[in-house]
């Protein structure tokens, strides 16, 4: 189980690599990112505002939205990490990531109260992670044109991925609309960067005042 | 690398990871208080979703034909089959092509 997603992962890192080195990152840089900060959606959408001067605001904001899902995912691990002293609950959510987040929490639900598929399955996907953007970092610079190759469109593909991959329900088409057309507007009329904050909110805020019952028993 | 833009990156990069382990530790402190209510975890979930909507829409939008390409392909692909690494290879692959044979 952990095995192919790893694999995954390293691909992935791969792709972190090498899109880095094409939107003119400095190994380290992109090193840094994957060493510390282990989110692939957070890492390639902060690929994109990667100009100088680097606009922090934005960078801090769009992390932040991007991030509020780890926030309800440590909240579900809640009940598992409950017994052990505050110390060890904190440290066992560094590697915290989508993937071993969900294996984790279906090994859970099957009964599994050994804390070892969660860390474990952090390490595994942190080091698979960091290899593979080594790995990207090492070769992505030697492409001279990327478009050729598609590599531009990556860090799209990704992104894409993550949003309809998932789980996709026909309740969040309004939201997921109004989110794309707020944050168009936003990217032709007001300051630059803004767009995604805008989209965020538009989501979020549509979602919340749709009716509770169109999500079913579970929200 | 000119000294000043080093610190931008080190202190853009710190931001990323104080809110990434906020973030993940946050969950956890708050649930040990107040347990989320429902409409507060809708919010948030659809607000992960939708920012990543936010990004991608301009790049779509004023992309070329192989981007929007890419974009239906990759898409499809990971509705349809639910494998990660064959929807970006599948986009990757249509932007090339189209590059290719129509620009």
């Amino acid at each position: 189980m952990m095995l192919p997603l790893a694999a995954f992962t390293v691909a992935f890192g791969l792709a972190f690599g090498v899109t880095a080195v094409q939107r003119g990152l400095a190994d380290w840089e992109a090193m840094l990112m994957s060493l510390f900060v282990f989110a692939a959606p957070s890492q390639f959408a902060a690929l994109d505002l990667w100009h100088s001067p680097l606009p922090l605001l934005a960078l801090a904001a769009t992390t932040l939205a991007i991030h509020t899902r780890h926030m309800l995912m440590s909240a579900a691990l809640y009940p598992w990490l409950k017994p052990l002293p505050r110390r060890q609950q904190l440290s066992m959510v560094i590697l915290l990531t989508d993937s071993n987040w969900a294996m984790a929490l279906g090994e859970y639900h099957r009964g599994e109260r050994n804390l070892g598929v969660l860390l474990g399955g952090g390490i595994a996907l942190w080091s698979a992670w960091v290899i593979g953007t080594a790995v990207g970092l090492a070769f992505g610079g030697g492409i001279t044109e990327p478009e050729r190759f598609g590599l531009d469109v990556i860090m799209l593909c990704f992104l894409l991925m993550i949003v309809v991959g998932g789980n996709p329900r026909a309740v969040m088409a309004l939201p997921w609309l109004a989110a794309a057309l707020s944050a168009l507007m936003a990217y032709w009329w007001l300051p630059p960067y803004l767009h995604v904050m805008v989209g965020a909110m538009t989501g979020g805020l549509i979602t919340m005042m749709l009716p509770g019952r169109w999500f079913g028993a579970d929200s | 690398m000119d000294t000043p833009l080093v610190w931008q990156s080190v202190l853009g990069i710190s931001l990323m990871v104080v809110i990434a382990y906020g973030s993940r530790v946050l969950g956890l402190l708050i649930m040990s208080n107040v347990p989320l209510g429902p409409r507060v975890r809708r919010f948030v979930d659809a607000m992960s979703s939708s920012v990543l909507i936010a990004v991608i829409t301009p790049m779509i939008v004023h992309g070329d034909g192989g981007v929007r390409l890419a974009a239906i392909a990759a898409g499809a692909v990971a509705v349809g089959f639910r494998s990660p690494l064959a929807s970006i290879a599948v986009g990757m692959m249509c932007a090339a092509l189209w590059r290719l044979w129509l620009a």
